[in-house]
């Protein structure tokens, strides 16, 4: 529109309507005015004009109903977007990590499209038609499945996040970034759809001495890990469906292995062979990658589980309190997860770790899920230093960072669950800092 | 009767998935938890439920979908190499060779000799210094290279014959493979057998074999018995949970800012101008929003947009009475059709290209 009149927002329903309207009309206005104008409400300063003038959209039909054929996020969310940094990519943006805006999501489920992607050699595209999964190996009926014949198991649904080993890693040595998205956004939830293993091996005659067993994808680089059998006869799950949905391409459309609560990477994406073995294979990303190495020069490989964690995501440097005045009421919300168990207790530091106090749990929860934590405050403009801590049920408290530090040293990017929060400073403002002791 | 006994069911389903609540609430107290060998909880699958998760309770595990593979479906996808030999194929290759394939398809990623560069990773160097730690700016960081982490050269086959080049990956022969193989040894100066792989050496799967890298011990071992894993693993570090006047600690913050966000970091809620608007876009739009009501069927006697007939016989009365007409409003049409907000200007524009579409 080029020539939109902010000043004359009220407008006629129908042609009736429109002349009863206009005759209240000051000759001086409509002089002023190339168009018959609709009435203007004299406005007090205490009104706002937000409920006084008519809204723009409510006087106009809408969108087509079929303008999308797969819909979009309002154009006002276009910052809603997951980012990338070229300091978290190996050379190009193949082999790079996308993260996920954690600072405006809501709940325990990451809306698809802003699921954080992480790929070692970009994003495959598999024709669903010549998908084929392998099973094989130390079993005696070895199988293939196409998707359709694989789809015909009975489903089952479960929330679980997926976590990068590295997220968190970007601050380790000292705080780096100023912003939750890349403190913490290497990590997403779903609600997952597909078959437990257990239940397609139960019929396979799994040999006694099946104690490892390799995924692997189908991508350009082959993503192949060993997962212990107990795994694999515990929670492991073959996935199809991610919230509602076929999985996105990003998260290895058609089909990939989902071990709740462990590394992300051992997720394996565009799955296409599973064999079995006495013994571990000891693959590239199990021993050139995703290992930590300790302070005396060993490496730990094989370590599973993702620690138990938290993150308070509002409020954030994205979503700061420097609206907030004196004596508001305000919620500190924040998500607690462990790929151990079940969250079963978060507290909340206002003071940099001094005092603690018990934040209340929100919503379902579940095992190595995202769990909702909440403790609501009075703002006094104060300058504060949030902290959160979260136990889950296998016992597993967060260290503090320098307890996490004494044990393993800084080399090791990966499995950093230290306590972490934000400085707020006396006007609201929100940074990225730590507390050492 | 029946009433009676689906209320009861039902209130036997309450007490059950109440149950079930308490028993994970006690755990939560005092009950210890059966644990898996990564050291996370076991939360039992029933018949009808895991964890608070409902299931099927139809015990049905006969599905026989899917076929058995072909011995050469197993061989085509089966390629994978393990530490003891297991799958590697048969032969060879000189370090020669692999120096010339190393030039032509790695080097531009890798670097000379390896050395790395362009973010890529460097396979080569770093021998010695594994115990390295950066704390203060000028340490010297770990390097983790073939040479110098890697444990076992059945990864470095297996890899590079399934992944290598990064943009051509599987292209490699066995043969070409054997002598990337020996030109990466060589470089990362590890000898087979006490002898150095000079240029004519040549690797064959015999001599693969006797390969021991540098680091082979460098790994908290699991064993293919896995007596290691019958410890439950304990966290990397446990905290505590002090409650009051607790350790007090200094509050450090962020050295050096950075930028380079893709994209930019921002959380304005504003609308994008859109950049190539096609042709008519705006006129599109407004079509959309304030005509298309009336103007997309015949059922309120609007002319029908590409209704060449129609418009026609609108256009009789001369292009500038239909501007009138829909200014000041006509029949059952409203001025401006009802969206006071358009100017004269625009009104002619989007009348222009209704015409133009129903021509």
């Amino acid at each position: 529109m080029t020539k939109k009149r902010k000043d004359l927002e009220i407008k006629p329903t129908n042609r009736r309507d429109f002349f009863k309207k206009t005759a209240f009309l000051s000759a001086s206005l409509i002089a002023s005015s190339s168009i018959l104008a609709p009435i203007k409400i004299t406005a007090s300063s205490l009104d706002d004009p937000a409920i006084i003038d008519q809204a723009s959209w409510g006087t106009k039909l809408g969108d087509l109903v079929d303008k999308n054929h797969y819909g979009l996020p309002s154009p006002y969310e276009h910052n809603n977007v997951r980012r990338v940094h070229d300091l978290l990519s190996s050379g190009d943006r193949y082999a790079t990590v996308s993260m996920s805006p954690l600072h405006q999501q809501e709940g325990i489920i990451t809306p698809n499209g802003l699921f954080f992607n992480r790929s070692h050699s970009g994003t495959t595209q598999v024709d669903p038609h010549k998908f084929r999964l392998m099973i094989h190996g130390l079993l005696d009926k070895p199988l293939v499945l196409t998707l359709e014949e694989l789809k015909r198991y009975p489903s089952e649904s479960r929330i679980h996040f997926i976590e990068c080993p590295a997220n968190g890693s970007t601050g380790w040595r000292g705080p780096q970034f100023d912003n939750l998205q890349f403190v913490k956004g290497m990590m997403s939830s779903a609600e997952w759809t597909g078959v437990p293993l257990k239940v397609v091996l139960k019929e396979l005659g799994l040999h006694k001495n099946a104690k490892w067993m390799l995924a692997e994808g189908s991508d350009n680089s082959e993503m192949a890990r060993s997962i212990p059998i107990e795994k694999v006869l515990d929670d492991a799950m073959l996935v199809w469906g991610q919230n509602g949905e076929p999985l996105r391409a990003e998260q290895g459309y058609p089909v990939r292995l989902l071990l709740p609560g462990w590394e992300g990477n051992l997720n394996v994406k565009w799955l296409k062979r599973l064999e079995f073995s006495s013994k571990p294979w000891h693959s590239k990303e199990e021993t050139s990658k995703y290992t930590m190495l300790q302070k005396n020069g060993k490496a730990i490989n094989y370590f599973w589980p993702m620690e138990v964690n938290s993150i308070i995501t509002s409020p954030c440097p994205e979503v700061p309190w420097s609206s907030l005045k004196k004596g508001d009421i305000i919620e500190i919300t924040g998500l607690a997860w462990s790929g151990r168990g079940t969250i079963k207790t978060v507290d909340i530091s206002l003071d940099g770790g001094k005092n603690w106090i018990e934040a209340s749990l929100k919503g379902l929860i579940l095992p190595k899920s995202w769990t909702r934590f909440s403790y609501i405050i009075k703002w006094d403009a104060k300058e504060k230093m949030l902290l959160s801590r979260a136990i889950d049920d296998s016992g597993h408290i967060q260290p503090s960072i320098n307890k996490l530090i004494e044990n393993v040293g800084v080399e090791g990017i990966y499995h950093r669950n230290p306590i972490v929060g934000w400085f707020v400073s006396n006007k609201g403002e929100v940074k990225n800092a730590h507390v050492r002791s | 009767m029946h009433m009676f006994a689906l209320k009861q069911k039902s209130f036997a389903l309450i007490l059950g998935s109440c149950m079930l609540l308490a028993s994970y609430t006690s755990a939560s107290t005092n009950v210890v938890l059966k644990k898996n060998i990564d050291g996370s909880v076991i939360y039992p699958r029933t018949n009808t439920h895991y964890s608070l998760y409902l299931l099927n309770k139809q015990n049905i595990s006969e599905f026989n979908h899917g076929r058995a593979p072909t011995p050469n479906e197993i061989k085509a996808w089966n390629k994978d190499v393990m530490p003891d030999g297991e799958g590697l194929p048969q032969g060879q290759g000189s370090v020669e060779q692999g120096d010339e394939l190393y030039s032509a398809q790695c080097l531009s990623c890798h670097g000379d000799f390896g050395a790395g560069g362009n973010g890529y990773p460097t396979l080569t160097g770093g021998q010695g210094t594994l115990k390295n730690q950066l704390l203060e700016a000028g340490d010297q960081p770990p390097m983790r290279t073939i040479g110098s982490y890697w444990p076992y050269a059945s990864t470095l086959f297996w890899y590079i014959q399934s992944s290598m080049p990064f943009n051509n990956p599987k292209s490699l022969s066995n043969d070409e493979t054997y002598a990337l193989v020996a030109y990466l040894l060589s470089v990362n100066e590890i000898e087979i057998d006490g002898i150095e792989l000079e240029d004519e050496y040549v690797l064959t799967k015999e001599k693969f074999l006797k390969i021991k890298m540098p680091n082979v011990d460098g790994f908290y071992p699991v064993s293919p018995e896995r007596s290691d894993l019958k410890e439950q693993r304990p966290p990397l570090a446990q905290g505590t949970r002090c409650m009051k006047n607790c350790k007090s600690s200094n509050v450090v913050f962020i050295k050096n800012e950075i930028t380079g966000f893709d994209p930019k970091i921002s959380t304005i809620k504003d609308l994008v101008k859109t950049k190539n608007q096609s042709k008519n876009a705006a006129e599109k739009e407004i079509y959309s929003q304030s005509c298309a009501a009336c103007h997309s069927n015949d059922s309120l006697g609007a002319p029908v947009l590409g209704d060449k007939v129609a418009w026609s016989e609108v256009l009789k009365k001369g292009v500038k009475q239909v501007y009138t007409n829909a200014i000041d409003g006509i029949n059952a049409m409203p001025p401006r059709g009802g969206n006071m907000e358009l100017s004269d200007k625009e009104l002619e524009n989007l009348i222009d290209y209704m015409i133009n579409v129903s021509k």
